[in-house]
Parts: structure tokens; sequence; C-alpha cells
């Protein structure tokens, strides 16, 4: 894609999405496969730097949002989902890509995902799932197994734990994935269909905590993961199916685009008073927008 | 109390029972006939049931402001006679549609001591006997109403036409009832003296309330993106906004919560639409967050906050101005921001357009403040102000060359940076919640943490040099010197009127349009010539007079207070006015 500023085309490398920044994660962390994985993803579908808009959370992921190339925003904590819709709906020519920990995104901002969902916005949401709080130093989250002893639940997390996956394939997405941190190339591969897909693509990355989750490191899922596409017939269309096959969190775990409408419209298509549908279409972002508008036809209706 | 040249008429009803569309279609055809009105409403928080009015005050010339009592009371329903008996005024008249309406001894005596007329018309049995329906009663009652004033009927023929001109088929019997209502005997009530103003250009004149204006004023400053969760009084800015988006090609969208609400508007704002969000203090509350995200990565952001009684869900549907506070200390840290306070159609109007100048230029939150009585109350102007031009100070073209990352928060005197949009060439940057260096990083270094936290704060310095001071009225030898914000000007400004005519006390008014940060030097002036110094705020603390205070030291001994959820009528200012010795 071609800058919108100065129409360059200069085919964007690795390099772009690089920073001066020193990573600040823990040895072995996910993350850095994840960033990784983003960075090939975006290069491999020709993305430039400066038409991305990362937006991250608040905690171990957000603290990555100067260590990625592109434009940046660090928001609040489990409130990157609506950050990113609302860059998304002023400017859809930049590619816009939300992080967010179980922390964040189950947790305080679960109702933006759900919404995020409903109104399917053009943006890729990426679900760091570490099953804790890293950054405030191991407590339980929405995803922590039960029974498990955390910081600040010494006997143990006695709340039922929710399946992101199944919970998203609940409501009526368009698009759900699921990778691990521990596999760089599955992940950007998953990626580069979620950044394809027009709609709410939303992503689970399983991710390792090798300083809070000494339970599932990288090795516990290399041993279990399995990509939807060595199912022999395996239809990603088919919801119930995907509901099906993500269930298990624990023996087999199914990886892949887990589920995908080819027919999803996103939210800005959906806007009846711009796409055309009902008089003129509007071909400007609302960002190019702004002018003085005369408003003495509307005043009529006051007299 | 009687005020020359105003005729007060209130309709009052259960809420539902069609209340505002009678004072809407009467508003208007008093408006074409060359009269000034300002419309107030007051309805209980639910759909059906309760009681409901719709006062309207008319006068020669232009009027902003209630009188606690009217002259006519049109009644439609047993429990609002009850309500509202004691509104009208001594003289005054009672029209009414209650079958078998008998007076408890309370009421009686109320109505013998002032002298009170009644007429019953049977307008439910008018109706059907005319052949139409019972809910068409209430065009018998504005018929009714109409005759009062003496203005030809062929004029309100004309506006029922044209309300009804998507339902031709019930034209005919509407026009037959209003006629029924008009020719109705009612010699006997008092008849109002109306001086009909004689320009040709009333026709023109616009009758709108505070959010209408203040949707025009963000139509005409180019902004492209609205989100709100419904709250009462913003309300009616999402349901105007979305009904005319079909013309503007705005983004016009209803959002799960306000929390939603204001990170999706400095997402849209960040990418460079300019964005309006509009809620109620409860709302606000969950969007400070939010704000102060705002603060501290520089993003342009702009809120209505239309203000009703709290604490809590407080008296939803009725007035106040408690929230300055929760408006100048929103969001948790330090930073520069600015509190812009709302009165009028021209002030609605003119704010929401300076609002996105000054959140552009300074990269700031600013948060515009009205009352549920600006929001929702009916103002007749002959034209809307003057647009404001639009002044972005975003970098684009030529001006982008030389720019770098570590420019976005650059270290300026002014604490002002130079601001482009993503999607520019190559000078990326973070905008970090976190506290961060000029590019963004992160930094947690004393260093770059103070110094671009005092570039933040700086700002305020720039900004206060930017802003307008606090507009004075009235007397330059006043008796008694007011000062006040929000609705308190509307109502000060016809009392003044009044009062001229009167040549009792003289009065002066300070008003302060831009509230925060605050400016001094004319208010300080003021006091010190103020004879006797007096703040008045629809609020139980005086919150601005608290402020200033804090900013000047002067002390307001004197103050009028108002926290019933009740705006300030003419009679509580000009009471207060005339027992001072």
């Amino acid at each position: 894609m071609s800058c919108i500023t100065c129409n360059s085309t200069t085919t964007p490398t690795m390099k772009d999405f690089q920073s001066k920044n020193i990573f600040t994660w823990c040895t072995n962390c996910g993350n850095y496969g994840i960033h990784t994985a983003i960075r090939r993803a975006l290069v491999s579908k020709k993305i430039s730097a400066c038409n991305t808009l990362t937006c991250f959370d608040i905690g171990c992921n957000g603290n990555g949002s100067d260590k990625i190339g592109g434009y940046n925003f660090h928001g609040l904590h489990g409130r990157s989902i609506p950050l990113a819709v609302g860059a998304e709906m002023a400017n859809r020519k930049i590619t816009v890509i939300a992080f967010g920990g179980d922390g964040g995104t189950l947790g305080e901002g679960i109702g933006h995902l759900v919404h995020a969902v409903r109104g399917n916005y053009n943006i890729t949401f990426v679900l760091h799932n570490n099953l804790n709080y890293g950054l405030t130093k191991g407590q339980a989250s929405v995803t922590t197994k039960k029974n498990m002893k955390m910081n600040s639940s010494p006997d143990g997390t006695n709340s039922e734990l929710l399946h992101p996956a199944r919970f998203v394939l609940s409501l009526e997405s368009t698009f759900v994935a699921r990778s691990f941190s521990g596999d760089v190339k599955h992940m950007s591969k998953v990626f580069e269909q979620a950044l394809d897909h027009k709609g709410f693509s939303f992503v689970e990355i399983l991710q390792s905590c090798p300083t809070y989750n000494k339970e599932t490191p990288h090795e516990w899922y290399m041993d279990r993961v399995y990509d939807v596409e060595t199912i022999d017939g395996y239809d990603n269309s088919n919801r119930e199916l995907a509901l099906k096959t993500a269930q298990d969190q624990e023996e087999r775990i199914a990886i892949g685009v887990l589920y995908q409408d080819k027919k999803s419209v996103p939210q800005i298509d959906r806007q009846l008073n711009r796409n055309g549908a009902m008089g003129t279409k509007i071909e400007t972002e609302p960002y190019e927008e702004t002018r003085q508008y005369d408003i003495s036809k509307l005043l009529e209706k006051f007299r | 109390m009687n005020f020359k040249n105003r005729f007060v008429v209130k309709v009052v009803g259960e809420s539902g029972q069609g209340v505002n569309s009678i004072g809407e279609v009467l508003a208007k055809a008093l408006k074409d006939n060359g009269l000034f009105i300002f419309g107030y409403r007051e309805y209980p928080s639910l759909i059906k049931g309760g009681d409901a009015s719709y006062q309207i005050d008319i006068n020669n010339q232009e009027i902003k402001s209630s009188s606690a009592q009217c002259d006519v009371l049109m009644c439609l329903v047993r429990s609002s006679f009850k309500k509202y008996l004691t509104s009208v005024r001594k003289n005054g008249s009672i029209i009414h549609s209650v079958v078998k309406l008998t007076l408890t001894p309370e009421e009686e005596f109320f109505v013998k001591e002032n002298k009170i007329n009644i007429e019953f018309i049977p307008a439910k049995d008018i109706a059907i006997e005319l052949g139409g329906k019972r809910i068409m009663s209430n065009t018998i009652m504005l018929g009714a109403i109409w005759q009062i004033f003496g203005l030809e009927i062929r004029k309100m023929e004309d506006n029922i036409k044209e309300i009804f001109s998507k339902k031709p088929d019930v034209i005919e019997i509407n026009l037959k009832c209003l006629n029924a209502g008009f020719n109705y005997d009612l010699s006997k009530l008092q008849r109002p003296k109306l001086e009909i103003r004689q320009t040709e250009n009333f026709k023109d004149d616009l009758l709108m309330s505070g959010n209408h204006a203040i949707s025009l004023g963000a139509i005409a400053a180019g902004v492209r993106v609205f989100y709100a969760y419904p709250m009462t009084p913003s309300s009616s800015i999402l349901s105007y906004l979305s009904s005319v988006y079909h013309e503007t090609g705005m983004i016009v969208k209803q959002i799960e919560d306000e929390i939603s609400v204001a990170n999706m508007a400095i997402g849209s704002m960040h990418m460079g639409a300019r964005t309006m969000i509009a809620t109620s203090g409860g709302g606000f509350d969950l969007m400070t967050e939010a704000v102060s995200l705002t603060g501290i990565t520089e993003t342009p952001f702009v809120c209505v906050i239309a203000q009703r009684p709290g604490p809590g869900t407080g008296l939803p549907t009725w007035t106040s101005a408690s929230d300055l506070n929760l408006a100048i200390y929103s969001g948790h840290g330090e930073y520069t921001k600015c509190v812009i306070a709302a009165h009028d159609i021209a002030s609605c109007y003119t704010v929401t357009q300076q609002a996105f100048n000054i959140a552009e230029k300074y990269q700031i939150p600013v948060i515009i403040l009205t009352e549920k009585q600006i929001a929702e109350s009916i103002f007749q102007v002959d034209k809307m102000p003057q647009d404001i031009p639009i002044e972005r100070h975003i970098l684009e073209g030529e001006e982008l060359k030389n720019i770098t990352s570590l420019d976005r928060y650059k270290n300026t005197e002014s604490g002002v940076s130079p601001r482009w949009l993503p999607g520019s060439c190559d000078a990326v940057f973070d905008a970090n919640s976190d506290e961060h260096l000029s590019d963004g990083s992160l930094t947690e270094d004393a260093f770059p943490a103070k110094e671009i936290y005092q570039k933040r704060i700086r700002k305020e310095e720039y900004l206060l040099k930017d802003l307008p001071e606090p507009e004075v009225f009235g007397s330059q030898d006043p008796d008694i010197s007011f000062v006040g914000w929000g609705s308190v000007k509307n109502t000060m400004l016809d009392v003044m009127d009044i009062l001229n005519e009167r040549g009792k006390k003289k009065i002066a008014y300070l008003h302060y349009e831009y509230v925060y940060p605050l400016k001094i030097g004319v208010f300080q002036n003021f006091a010190k010539n103020a004879k006797k110094l007096v703040l008045i705020e629809n609020n139980a603390t005086g919150q601005l007079g608290n402020l200033i205070t804090s900013k000047t030291g002067v002390l307001f001994k004197n103050r009028l207070m108002k926290f019933d959820g009740r705006p300030f009528f003419l009679e509580d200012i000009i009471e207060y006015i005339e027992s001072e010795e």
C-alpha cells in the first residue's frame, strides 16, 4: 500500500518496524515472539510503518508500545479496543491493530470486546493470554486455571475461568483465531489472515509467562497444539464446529483460524448515511472532511 | 409579581398526554405572529404518567428566562391541577378539560384569595361530537388558548396544516376541533395586551434549544464524528445529529457506555477527525480516566456536559449548575484543560466552535458545560451568530518536511509541540500514557519526566492569555454587583430589563463564559468597585465563587444559591434585590 501523504511505494521491511528502545520483558517472555510475528505479518502484507497504528493496553504487552515501529498509542488499562475502534472510524486507510492482556481485556474491559464484536469494526485485536496479571506481579486473571495459587489468592482462585475463544465464538463474531507465542511462523500466518479480514479479527495468543505461570511454558503448549488445517475437511465457516473444536484447552489445543465469516461487512460499510445505500456515497475519510459547513439549510426546520 | 409586557401561559398535564406538542405548536404560532417567546419544560423521569408542563413566557422583545408564575394555566388532568394551581398569578385564569372537577377546601381558598377565573371546556365530548378522537381534545384546547391572545385563527390553522401534512386525512377534523376551541365562550377570562413587533422578518426567527445550537455549532465547526451514550439532558444532541446525518454525512453513533465513548473519541481525534461527545455528570464521571489520558498524550478532546442535579441519579430531568468542580478537577494528575460554560443559543453555537479550535491549538481537553435549562429550553433568536474560522494547527505537506519523531512532544516555550496525524510520512511517534520522552518513548528518569510535565502545565499560561475576560453588564455604578455563570445570565439580563423600567436599584452582573483557567483582571476591578458583591449560582456550595476566592482572595459573603432542580426564575432574583436594604 502506498503512503497516504507522500504516495511513496517503497516496500516495507522488518527494519521499518524496529524501534531504538530496548525491550524490558523477562527472558523467554511470549511478547518477543508476538512482536516479531506482527512485524513479519505487516511486512508480508506490504503495510508501511507510517500507515500503521498499534494501540496498546496497560500491562506487560503495553510496555511494548514504544518497542515497535509505526504509529503507536498506549492507552488505558482495558481500553485499547475502543481507542483502536475510534481510530479506525476516523481513517480506514490506516491499518489499526489493538493489543490487550487477559486482565485488561476480559476483566476491566470485557464490555468493549463484546461490543467491538457486535459492531464488527475493521481492526485486528490480539489477546495476549498468559493466564495472569504479570505486570502487577502475578495475580489471578479471568483465564487463570481454577484452584491455581496466585499472588492475592494464596488458597487458589475459586471463580470459574472464562474461555476466550469460545466466548468470542458465542457472539456473532466474524473472525476468531488462535495461536501460541512459541511459534512465530504460525502466529505470522494467522496475523496475516487477520489483517486481510474485513471486520473485527479476534486472535488469541496462548502466551507463556516464564515468571508467574510456570505451569504452561512454551514446551507445554508445544506438546498440545495442532492447527485446524490438519483436520481433514475442517470447515471454518461452521461456528458450531469451531465452538466444539476450540473447547479443549488442556489436552489437544486447536490453533489456526477457527472461524471466519467471509461475507463479513465491517462497521464503516454499514453506515447508511455514508456508504451510498441511501444517497451520495462519501469517498473521503472523516479525518479529511473537516472544513466550515454551511448550516443555513438545516436552519429551515427551526423557522 | 407582574412584569410589563410579559404574559405567561403554562400547559400542564400528564407526561405522555401531548403537553409538549401543544407547547411547541403554540410557541411557533406566537413566534410567527411577531412575538418573542421563551419555552421552559418541566417533566418527570418516566414515559407515561406524572405531571409535565410547558411554560411559554411571551414578550415584545427577546427574553431568555421564565417567571415563576403564569397568567393562564391550561390544565389537562386533575393531578396537574393540584400541582400547578399555586403557580397561577393573582387575577390569573385557568382553562381546563377535567370532567367533574371539584376543588378541595384549600384549593377553593387559594382560588378565591387570588381571584382566579376557572373555565371548563368539555374538550373530549366536543372532539367526539365533531367526529374526532379523544386525543383531538388537545387541538380544541389549543384553539381555546389561541382565543385568549386575540390573534387571527387563520395563522394557527396554517400551523395545524403543516403539522399534519403527512397525515392529510386528519387535517380537516383537527381544523374543526381548533375552531371549536377558538369559538368556545371564554369571554370572562383576562386578555393580555400584546405588543406585536412591526418588523417584517419575524417569521424567519428561529426556535431552538441549546442542544440544537451545540449540534449546529459542531456541524459548522467540521465535526465529522459524534459518539454518545444517552443521558438526560444531553440526549437530544444525539437525536438531532442523527436526524440530520443523511444531510451532513457525519458519523453519529450510539455507543455501549461512556468509557467507550470517551476512548473512541480519543482514537478518532488522534487520527484527525473532529469528534464531539456529550453526556451529563454521571456519564462524565465514567469518562474522567480518559480525560486524564488526553492530558498526557496531548490529544485534543471536546466533551459537552449538560448538567442536572446529582449526586447519584439526583433529579434526572431537572436543572443544575453543580458540575463545575467535576469538569475542572476531572481526571487524575495535573495537566492543562479548558472549561467553557454556555448559556444561550449564540453562546452554545459559538463556544462549540471555539472549543475545537482551543482543543486543537493547545492539544488539551475542552469541556463545554450547559444545564438542562439551556440544553432543553426553547429560545427564540433572529439569526445565528457569525461562524468562527476553523483553526487546526496540524502540520501537513511541506510543513512536515523537516519533522522528526522527536518533535512530537518537543519542549517549547508555550508548551505546545508540533502535531501531525498518523499516516503522515516517517516521523512516527508513540502517544504514550506512560510518562515519555519527546517521541513518546517511555521514561521513568527524573529530569525528562519533570521537563515534559512542566511543558504540559505551561500551556495553561498561554491559554489563559488567549481566553476572553468575563463580561460585565448593567450599571457602571451599581448598588448590587452580581457574579455568576451559565443560565444565571439569561435570568439576570431579563431582570435588569425589568428593573431598569422600575428604576429602583442599580444592578451590575459579571458573567464568566470561559471559566477555566480563570481570568481575574476584570473581576478584580469589578469587585473593588462593588458596594455589595453577590455570588449567584445554580448550586449550593458556590463552585465558581470558591474558585475565584482561591485565585483572588476575594470572599463572597453574600450568596444567592438555588439547588432545588429549578432554574432561577425572575422572581427569585427580583425578590432578593428588592428585599435588600
